[in-house]
């Protein structure tokens, strides 16, 4: 197409004067309607574990939840690698949460989080408290444990049967929440690979376009998730 | 030392819903509107924008559009003899912040309350005598009643946009409506939203049992729209988004795309986002304010704003807080009951029931924050207090709002919270259960109020509030009363199984799970300046060029979600400037 | 052979006195079409409407600069021309200029030392305003524009098309008569026509997009009688709509719509983009209601297979129960296959996947709101560069009195690869009875190079 000698062309001009900012503000990439080939989990370098916490998330994420039965497992979603960056973020960090003094940890739970330590901290120092627990009542390392112990193990610290100090009470229940929330998270988050747990139970992801199927009522809705970057299932 | 900008005719405090109608009501008056917002400027685009708002662990677990408890929270504790402690991150309640505030990631659940609600005091005296009135509960009038506010809820329902289908037009019953609602004087401005399955269940099974259900009124519009400022919604498409979300398709009624377009076209109307007000400056003849100062986080420094009109548009903790820290108004003091500032916080009460089918898909996902069908048969008009012994009321609703997974995947009774068994009844019950729930009432007492707390502090150096509050036995009795009405009408659905979950005898507030944010009272109004902060047209009673919006100034909480009420009081306090504060500026009671 | 060569040489000797006659003679300005009084004054505000309505900002303002004070670039193929500094600043804008240095800016195209302006400045089409309006400009643009110091980088075109004396040929070629007379005795007989007439032809300068262009690159057209004025031109890749055929906008829509749409950007059927965007906030959105109806008439009235219906067709629809109820109802082949959802195409999925939140699976989105696909003239477009454009980097509908709102779409060039947006815009070209040709990844790619406006 050939403009008019001259003639202005506002849009042109605004191609010129945008178009360096935009290159460098906008990833102009070719998004994929597949989940990219990663490293496997073992190759995978976390950021913010050490190699003995790293043992221990692959394998307590493996415990809950499993790769056996119906349904893709944490270890295929690669839940440990949301962990860890979720760890070395601003969730890890307590970056938005009111973190001033004075503390009361043993506080009554219902007045909610009072521990000085960020989630990262908790994470930190409590595997060892729970490893050494694990040691002493089963004999080994958390995961050097059958399954069977293994679910014991995390049953005893889900009930508060594991000692742990007050200010690291919250542990498994940050274990808990941070891994469902690596199984259902966008995969731009590094859980969730493949939208493998959407398509599990049915959840159609970044969509958010139901508006044709609003009086379909009881009827399996049949598309298949979209996650925010466009990956397609 | 504080920077000093030149005066304004007007400075508003917070730039959400009724900051955004003050600035648009009375810089159409061609004053000089300055709002000053603490958080972020927020726009549909790009700030809500498709696909990247779909973000559940951003925006609906990490609370992005939500104000940090690192810049600005409260401490609790239970009762008078505890020790408040902080509430560090967020659970039970989640106040906004930013350009929009709680207005654009709300649900849009848009209610009126009932004629009884605005006169509670007198009408449960009349009605049943004081003496079922318990001790140490503090209820009082409104000091205005619903006459007298119903063209402003009119008003604010064509600015917002409203889905809804009326059930009484100035008294006549409508049909498909709700019977028990006031009387309105016209027609919801949209038809009804469209409801899920739930929903439909929900309304076959309640119309069976001789209930009214009816479409619950909805900020989310049903088709397109253009509000009297020529502002514009779209249709929503049930995204599942809504709350803790900003809308991406123009269809939640919220100041950025009901009023914030059209008032930045106005020359005489101007706002900084990033500016915190520390203190609202009083005169020294503490008759009146002179403007106020606010931390501006740009320019890093203090500025003193002079105004001749101070409207306090906040979160409703927020005016509470301001108006203590301000030495504005007689703190309230729960061992004598003297003082107002503070008095008469309150909650919410909710709960609900869990219905599970073997043999239905309710596809959850298909939501959005103000689908489905109510029912108002055992509402606060409707409740014979003496007799079921609590004061209060709840409606009650089926009707899906989200399926996201990680905040919504309930599982039946019984189903362990990890492994195996949680993995494999995930993936076959997501979608296979509904819920019918309550949003009830919640009393004033004695013992439920804000104050400052004697130890923690903001990052201004600033005493944070201190909230005492715990449940009382008569919003327990209610709840139970409607726990079982709900589970009536469940078990006449045949579900394979049911869980319910409400609050009962010896229950204490957890500030863990998410609840409500229906944070009410601390400024309330009321009819004499002895009980009450503000008088019947949000005018401070000490300082007549003050005027403090919001839900902090109910007296007790209603048994609906607020944010009707909050916009038509706002309406109803600009008219009243407009029309006869202005010309004449003095204490208009 | 010496017969020839002397023929030619004549002929060169004709030829370079010609040329130095060009070069040499100074341009004979235009003389006033109409006598106004010694005191004739402007009537408050006109000259400020005209301006607005000539859209004088939209080339000597700068985005984000100082009233009319100029250097705003145009990208031309022969090089990039700084706009002039059209403030009353004695040193760097015009207020040395006569009444007659400014008129003769408008109407030959010639800047007060008599050089040649590029025809980017649009004179073909002002040369036919009337004294009024240049008297009311030029008091304007003399008395209440705020005069601003702002020297303007010299525009270098490289050679030839710095020989401005060029444009003195291409002048003689397409200037017309001075003064503007309805060219048709319908227009004439009717003062409403007229002045539609007057607005689109001379002030808005619509022809300069809407038209097409001839050979020697000039407007095809100038009024109603010419066959091809306003039959659709083309700009930067983008189509500017055929505004007279039976399919146009001005035939299909109500009155009351293609006044929505002119004056608020949008309306029940689709929205301003581009170009149009930015004549819409800049000048459009002000019109008085009488000559937004009297250009409107006009649109209306100069069909080419004569004038629109009184009764447009249909407006829009919008079913009574709301748009689930409107998108239920729906039964065309393309709604019936999205609403069922199963064994889609690429192209489907990718509408459902990032479309259909907003402009729905009957494609009809709603109202003033979403603009509706079937049928849309940038959807459909011979040019494919405004849908790829919009789809890659999102429009905004411009904040207007009538409608405030900067509704905006969002891009999606993060989102979707170069054959995504191929296979989603050949799709949409064939939907809901779209019959427009297929879209390429190659043509995709071109566009994602030049991100506009929507992108910053």
């Amino acid at each position: 197409m050939v403009d008019l000698p001259g003639r202005p062309s506002r849009r042109s001009f605004l191609k010129a004067t945008v178009a360096s900012a935009a290159v460098t503000s906008i990833p102009i990439g070719m998004p994929h309607a597949k989940a990219a080939e990663l490293p496997s989990l073992d190759a995978y370098k976390p950021v913010y574990f050490d190699a003995a916490e790293w043992s221990f998330i692959l394998a307590a994420c493996a415990r809950l939840i499993p790769s056996d039965g119906e349904g893709p497992g944490a270890i295929e979603t690669r839940v440990p690698v949301f962990i860890d960056l979720q760890l070395a973020g601003d969730f890890g960090k307590a970056a938005d949460w009111y973190m001033e003094g004075p503390h009361t940890p043993d506080a009554n739970p219902l007045l909610g989080f009072q521990s000085p330590l960020t989630p990262a901290e908790i994470y930190r120092k409590a595997i060892p408290v729970f490893q050494d627990w694990c040691k002493t009542t089963h004999g080994d390392a958390f995961e050097k444990l059958d399954p069977e112990t293994q679910d014991a193990a995390l049953t005893s610290l889900e009930k508060g049967e594991v000692k742990l100090a007050p200010e690291l009470r919250d542990f498994f229940s940050f274990l808990l929440q941070n891994t469902k929330e690596g199984y259902f998270a966008d995969p731009m988050y590094g859980g969730n690979h493949g939208m493998q747990a959407w398509v599990h139970v049915g959840f159609p992801g970044a969509r958010g376009s139901y508006t044709e199927w609003v009086h379909n009522y009881n009827a399996e809705y049949p598309l298949g998730p979209v996650s925010i970057s466009g990956e397609r299932a | 030392m504080a920077r000093q900008d030149p005066k304004k005719d007007v400075v508003v405090i917070g730039l959400g819903w009724t900051g955004s109608i003050m600035s648009m009501e009375l810089a159409q008056e061609g004053l000089e509107v300055l709002a000053l917002e603490r958080g972020d400027d927020r726009n549909t685009v790009p700030d809500f924008q498709y696909p990247n708002i779909i973000d559940e662990l951003k925006y609906g677990i990490r609370y992005e559009l939500m104000q940090k408890p690192r810049k600005s929270t409260l401490t609790i504790r239970h009762g008078l003899d505890d020790t408040a402690l902080p509430y560090r991150h967020l659970g039970s309640f989640l106040p906004g912040d930013g350009v929009g505030g709680a207005g654009a990631h709300w649900n849009g659940q848009n209610w009126r309350p009932q004629e009884p609600e605005y006169r509670l005091r007198s009408y449960v005296e009349e009605t049943f005598g004081a003496d079922i009135i318990p001790e140490g509960m503090t209820i009082q009038d409104w000091g205005v009643t619903y006459e007298e506010l119903e063209p402003y809820f009119d008003q604010f329902e064509k600015v917002a946009g409203i889905s809804g289908k009326a059930g009484n037009l100035n008294g006549e019953i409508i049909e498909g409506g709700n019977p028990f609602e006031a009387p309105r004087s016209s027609e919801y401005p949209m038809p009804p939203l469209p409801h899920t399955y739930d929903a439909d269940l929900f309304s076959k099974a309640a119309k069976a049992k001789g209930l009214h259900p009816f479409p619950r009124p909805s900020a989310n519009a049903s088709e397109a729209y253009t509000n009297p400022y020529g502002m514009q919604l779209g249709p929503c498409n049930f995204c599942g988004f809504c709350e803790r979300f900003g809308c991406l398709n123009y269809s939640k009624s919220s100041p950025q795309v009901c009023i914030l377009d059209a008032l930045k076209r106005k020359p005489n109307f101007s706002y900084k986002t990033n500016s915190e007000v520390l203190k609202i400056e009083k005169a020294d003849d503490g008759k009146t304010v002179t403007g106020v100062t606010y931390f501006d986080e740009k320019a890093n420094e203090e500025v003193f704003q002079p105004a001749d009109l101070v409207l306090l548009c906040a979160y409703s903790l927020h005016n509470v807080h301001l108006l203590l820290l301000s030495g504005i108004g007689q703190p309230y003091d729960p061992a004598t009951g003297e003082g107002v500032v503070g008095k008469n916080y309150a909650y919410q009460m909710t709960g609900g029931t869990r219905l599970y089918f073997k043999d239905k898909q309710f596809n959850p996902f298909i939501g959005t924050g103000s689908n489905g069908i109510s029912i108002d048969d055992y509402s606060i008009s409707q409740i014979d207090f003496a007799k079921e012994g609590f004061i209060g009321g709840s409606y009650i609703t089926a009707g899906q709002t989200n399926g996201r997974p990680i905040q919504s995947m309930p599982l039946p009774p019984g189903t362990p919270k990890w492994g195996k068994a949680w993995k494999e009844a995930a993936g076959e019950w997501y979608g296979r259960s509904m819920a019918i729930g309550s949003h009830g009432s919640n009393m004033s007492y004695r013992d439920c109020y804000l104050d400052l707390d004697p130890t923690y502090t903001d990052r201004h150096g600033r005493p944070l509030m201190r909230m005492t509050f715990n449940w009382k036995q008569n919003d327990i009795r209610m709840t139970q009363f409607m726990k079982a009405r709900i589970e009536e009408i469940a078990q006449s659905m045949n579900p394979d199984m049911i869980a319910s979950g409400y609050k009962k005898e010896g229950s204490q507030y957890d500030v863990r799970p998410y609840q409500s944010t229906h944070n009410v009272g601390g400024a309330i109004m009321g009819a004499e300046r002895k009980t009450s902060v503000l008088n019947k047209y949000l005018q401070h009673w000490d300082c007549h060029n003050l005027f403090v919006m919001g839900a902090s100034a109910y007296p007790q909480n209603i048994q609906y979600n607020p944010t009707g009420a909050l916009g038509g009081l706002a309406y109803w306090s600009a008219a009243a400037i407009r029309k006869d504060y202005l010309a004449n500026p003095r204490p208009l009671v | 052979m010496k017969t020839l060569f002397r023929i030619v040489a004549v002929l060169v000797v004709i030829g370079l006195a010609a040329l130095a006659a060009i070069i040499f003679v100074p341009v004979q300005r235009t003389e006033p079409t109409e006598k106004l009084a010694a005191d004739w004054k402007a009537p408050e505000g006109l000259g400020k409407y005209d301006a607005r309505m000539a859209d004088c900002a939209a080339c000597h303002t700068e985005p984000g600069g100082k009233p009319f004070a100029g250097g705003r670039t145009i990208e031309s193929p022969m090089g990039d021309i700084y706009t002039p500094n059209i403030t009353p600043d004695k040193e760097t804008g015009i207020g040395t200029w006569s009444l007659a240095d400014f008129r003769a800016a408008l109407v030959d195209g010639v800047d007060d030392e008599g050089h040649h302006l590029y025809p980017a400045m649009p004179y073909e089409n002002y040369r036919h305003m009337s004294e009024t309006d240049i008297r009311a400009m030029y008091d304007y643009f003399m008395h209440d524009v705020e005069p601003v110091k702002n020297e303007v980088a010299q525009t270098k075109l490289p050679f030839p098309f710095n020989q401005r004396w060029g444009i003195r040929l291409w002048n003689w070629v397409t200037l017309g008569k001075p003064g503007f007379k309805p060219a048709s005795e319908k227009i004439a007989g009717d003062e409403q026509l007229s002045r539609g007439a007057y607005l689109v032809q001379v002030l808005g300068h619509c022809g300069s997009c809407h038209s097409p262009r001839n050979a020697v690159m000039a407007q095809d057209g100038s009024n109603e009688t010419d066959a091809k004025f306003l039959t659709g031109g083309a700009i930067g890749g983008w189509s500017a709509p055929d505004l007279r055929g039976p399919k146009s906008a001005p035939q299909q829509w109500s009155a009351d719509e293609l006044k929505m749409y002119l004056t608020a950007g949008r309306n029940a059927h689709s929205a301003v983009a581009g170009e149009m965007k930015l004549a819409v906030e800049e000048s459009l959105q002000y019109m008085s209601e009488k000559d937004a109806d009297a250009m409107v008439a006009y649109l209306r009235a100069i069909g080419t297979d004569g004038p629109a219906p009184a009764e447009a067709p249909a407006k829009r629809d919008q079913n009574p129960a709301g748009t689930v109820a409107r998108i239920d109802a729906a039964d065309d082949a393309t709604t019936v296959k999205l609403k069922k959802a199963v064994d889609l195409t690429e192209g489907e999925r990718l509408y459902i996947d990032n479309c259909g939140a907003c402009h729905f699976a009957d494609g009809r989105g709603a109202p003033e709101v979403f603009p509706s696909l079937p049928g849309n003239a940038a959807v459909v477009a011979k040019e494919t560069g405004g849908l790829i454009h919009t789809i890659l980097y999102g429009a905004e509908m411009p904040s207007t009195s009538k409608r405030p709102m900067k509704l905006r779409m969002p891009g999606f060039a993060p989102r979707l690869s170069d054959d995504d947006v191929a296979k989603l815009a050949t799709f949409l070209r064939g939907a809901w009875g779209n019959e427009a040709g297929p879209v390429t990844a190659a043509e995709v790619a071109k566009e994602r190079k030049t991100p506009t406006e929507a992108s910053h």
